[in-house]
């Protein structure tokens, strides 16, 4: 949400040769309300210069060291073969990389999809969640709109600008995907099937943003409306494929992956990805008609008149500012839990079909395949948590820049405590969601193995992440304290982590980079036995992060924006 | 009368800005302070320094005979502050900011909470999303002044105000003074100036270019007189310490340095003096002085320019 800086951007400037709009041509008409979107679109594509390029090139340079990599390790179907052999019939894989159109046949195309099409779509994803809000409810929020459509602008160019732009976005990937991976000898129409839909289901969570900004009031609300969307699809998707498959098909992602690339394209399922993006974009800007500018379509209700006896004390205040945010990540990751945890029992029992299969997994996982599965469920969940945890740490970043902490250091609250009581939040927020997603996981399987015990377990399991977790949260909080302006680079450094943690396999990364990751040190218990040094490296590793950010908060100059 | 702030000799860059290049600022107990300066002199980069948030790159600051950075929390339980530029946490009701800020500072007085909500006409229910700027500007100021702390450090704080409000501030700011209590004052409304503020500084380009009071520097200034006269008042022109003279028939109007005033008022004499109005220098005319060489191509009809201060010394 940084303010866009420099001089006017040539995009708002009105040129006078701009006629006044005729009578015909108004704001009530369609084409009225659209008055100034190329220009508009012209601002969001000045303003996002840099931040667009920067996603497009690392999403398609992940998909070009994929593809080259597959190509290298199952380029044949011979391989693929293999492949499939081991890790394709999974289900508890299944959940996490797709139902595996093509395994009947495998070829290194299947191969392909299944290692990379849900993830980048998630990440196209969370690009346009966040592309989408930054330039229309954060944008109102900002005061901003106010001053853009008070100039010659039609109603709906701002948000119209920004699905274009993010249109734009996803078809730059989409584009990208498609010739990085076409040199490879991957075929041409299997290849612009699995392109088409990375950019189509990014897009359509877009959409879902530009509805969801609609609705709340905040861009803070908008992109954690969008980005839970966004999470329970990919849930929905994953529970869909293993035991309904109609669930699969009420998310993008069902919709996407459905579209088979490789193994006998249906195109008919992009049509309908294109029909879902038409038809929230349309409901969004029949929902912005109806509503103020600045407002949601949520009412605001009058709140106290005096302060709690909690609101008074910096932590308290920050309790209440993050508890938000908190609440919404509970019920998630809870959810998230309990619906992965419900399907453990299916893995193990679609696993009987399957004893070679079983057999070897025994082998090289040594552990239960139910294990094997509910141990990389807590860690997936946690990997997400560890978003959480940097959004929150940022959190004293952004109160910074827009000014709400000169209030309070300008009272008698030092720096220190002022830092300190944010990183406590953060810290205790973090655990605690943490050991909510186990709770979660546990609760499920102990009700469908009927082993109480698994409760424990499994709370107790997903704990084991929380020191990496931390570790993010310390990062955060480090370049905080010594480069505010460079803050938000911490979210580069858990996309990093997370590529390693969810491609290290397929990518046949070297050892030494799955241990940069945090998360690549932490024992995949129930899977595997506790492994307590690690976690108390992390654990010391994380205090460091965050004492040495702190340091550094209390000795430079505040920089509000 | 003792310190309350001092600074001398203030600088701090950003980068290659010099935002301050020497400032002395001195405030004593109990006096309401006017610091003036157009847009970007600096006076906000002098606050934030007072107030710790940043630190200078050289020259001292004290506040109570401390340091803002070292003493921040000790210094900052003596006074309050309502920056000119007001954010509030967009999600927290007004009364509770006030109840916030107010705690934080070690407690406001209740009914004065009310007697100032009330005043200020303000709704503590609302949040502070839903206020404008000038009902974002009033929270900051209900809570500040409701307040004890002995100093209060006000950056442009009636700049989102109606006149109705501003007269409200204008009291009681008055009442907290006769408490004495001691203000900073950065404002731009030279009218509320005038009628609070016992000394000022005016400053420009991050360094101080006059202080003292107001009656101080209207001795080292020009009197405007404009008088009717029996005789020809042309002569006049010929006097030591007289400018800028416009004779119309029988009225004359000029300027006169303070010190040729006793001379200049004989002359008057004997040419027949029949009717004489004086008005000495607006706070506006002082400030418009130092700013003389960058309107000289602008619009502003500024009166003319007097010997610097400096030069009077």
């Amino acid at each position: 949400m940084t303010p866009a800086t420099g001089p006017t951007p040539a995009a708002l400037r009105v040129p006078a040769r701009t006629a006044p709009p005729a009578v015909t041509g108004g704001q009530g008409s369609w084409r009225g309300s659209l008055t100034a979107t190329r220009r508009l679109i012209r601002l969001v594509v000045r303003r996002d210069r840099v931040r667009l390029p920067i996603w497009v090139a690392s999403l398609v340079g992940l998909m070009a060291v994929s593809a080259q990599s597959i190509q290298s390790l199952y380029g044949t179907d011979e391989a693929a073969q293999a492949y499939v052999a081991t890790v394709g019939d999974n289900p508890a894989l299944e959940i996490f990389a797709g139902p595996g159109y093509g395994f009947d046949r495998p070829t290194p195309g299947a191969v392909l999809v299944n290692e990379t099409m849900l993830w980048l779509a998630l990440a196209t994803g969370l690009m346009s969640v966040f592309l989408v809000n930054r330039h229309t409810r954060a944008e109102e929020e900002s005061e901003r709109a106010d001053l853009v459509r008070s100039a010659v602008v039609g109603r709906h160019a701002p948000v119209v600008a920004a699905m274009a732009v993010t249109a734009g976005a996803n078809l730059a990937v989409a584009v990208g995907v498609a010739a990085v991976t076409l040199p490879f000898g991957f075929p041409v129409a299997g290849t612009l099937a699995l392109a088409a839909s990375i950019g189509l289901v990014g897009l359509a969570f877009g959409a879902a943003t530009a509805v969801a900004a609609q609705v709340v009031g905040t861009g803070r609300g908008a992109v954690g409306l969008g980005s839970a969307v966004l999470g329970l699809a990919f849930v929905l998707r994953g529970i869909g494929d293993i035991r309904a498959p109609a669930l699969s098909w009420l998310t993008p992602f069902g919709w996407g992956i459905g579209v088979r690339a490789y193994a006998g394209e249906r195109w008919w399922t992009l049509a309908g990805l294109a029909a879902f993006i038409g038809a929230g974009t349309a409901s969004a800007l029949v929902l912005s008609a109806r509503r103020d500018l600045g407002r949601g379509l949520l009412p605001e209700r009058p709140g106290p008149a005096r302060a709690g006896a909690l609101t008074v004390h910096p932590l308290g205040l920050t309790w209440r500012l993050q508890r938000g945010s908190v609440m919404g990540w509970a019920v998630g990751v809870f959810v998230a839990g309990l619906v992965y945890g419900s399907v453990a029992d299916d893995v193990e029992a679609m696993m009987a079909d399957n004893p070679q299969l079983a057999d070897y997994l025994q082998q090289i996982a040594g552990a239960s395949l139910a294990d094997a599965y509910l141990a990389t469920a807590v860690q997936m969940l946690s990997l997400a948590v560890g978003g959480f945890a940097v959004a929150s740490a940022l959190r004293n970043r952004s109160e910074e820049a827009a000014g709400y902490a000169e209030m309070l250091l300008a009272a008698p609250v030092s720096r220190w405590r002022w830092g300190a009581v944010h990183v406590v939040v953060t810290l205790v927020a973090s655990v605690g969601l943490v050991a909510l997603s186990g709770l979660g996981t546990g609760i499920a399987y102990a009700q469908a193995s009927g082993d109480a015990g698994q409760l424990g377990t499994m709370t107790l399991a997903a704990l084991a992440s929380a020191p990496a977790v931390l570790v993010m949260a310390g990062i955060a909080t480090l370049l905080f304290g010594w480069a505010p302006r460079a803050a938000p680079a911490s979210w580069a450094a858990l996309a990093l982590f997370a590529v390693v943690q969810l491609f290290a396999t397929v990518l046949r990364l070297p050892h030494w980079m799955t241990l940069l990751s945090p998360f690549g040190h932490v024992p995949s218990v129930p899977a595997e036995p506790w492994r307590l040094l690690p976690l108390a490296v992390l654990g010391l590793l994380a205090a460091a992060l965050v004492g040495g950010g702190l340091a550094g908060f209390r000795r430079r100059d505040l920089a509000a924006d | 009368m003792s310190t309350v702030i001092q600074c001398r000799a203030l600088t701090k860059r950003f980068g290659a800005t010099v935002a301050l290049d020497g400032l002395d600022l001195e405030v004593a107990e109990g006096e309401i302070h006017g610091f003036l300066g157009p847009n970007g002199s600096g006076k906000t980069v002098t606050i934030r320094i007072l107030l710790g948030l940043i630190r200078p790159d050289g020259g001292t600051a004290e506040l109570f005979g401390a340091d803002p950075w070292a003493d921040a929390v000790a210094l900052h339980r003596r006074l309050a502050y309502v920056p000119g530029d007001t954010n509030l946490w967009p999600n927290l009701t007004g009364g509770e900011i006030i109840d916030l800020l107010g705690q934080l500072r070690g407690g406001l007085d209740p009914a004065r909470r009310t007697e100032l909500i009330e005043r200020f006409d303000l709704d503590p229910r609302k949040k502070a999303r839903a206020y404008s700027k000038g009902n974002r500007q009033k929270v900051a100021l209900v809570a500040a002044l409701a307040s004890d702390a002995p100093l209060l450090i006000l950056d442009e704080p009636t700049a989102g105000l109606d006149p109705l409000m501003e007269a409200v501030f204008q009291d009681t700011v008055l009442d907290t003074v006769a408490q004495g209590r001691t203000v900073l004052l950065s404002s731009h409304v030279l009218a509320e100036v005038e009628r609070l503020c016992h000394r000022v500084t005016i400053i420009r380009k991050g360094r101080t270019v006059e202080t003292g009071s107001l009656a101080e520097m209207r001795l080292v200034s020009r009197t405007t007189i404009t008088a009717e006269l029996a005789g020809d008042g042309a002569a006049l022109a010929a006097l030591p310490g007289v400018y800028d003279l416009r004779a119309d028939g029988p009225r004359v109007t000029f300027e006169v340095d303070h010190e040729a005033l006793a001379a200049v008022a004989a002359r008057l004499g004997e040419l027949g003096l029949r009717t004489l109005q004086s008005s000495p220098p607006t706070l506006e005319e002082l400030f418009l002085r130092h700013y003389g060489d960058e309107l000289e191509h602008g619009q502003v009809n500024h009166p003319s320019v007097a010997p610097r201060l400096e030069a009077n010394r």
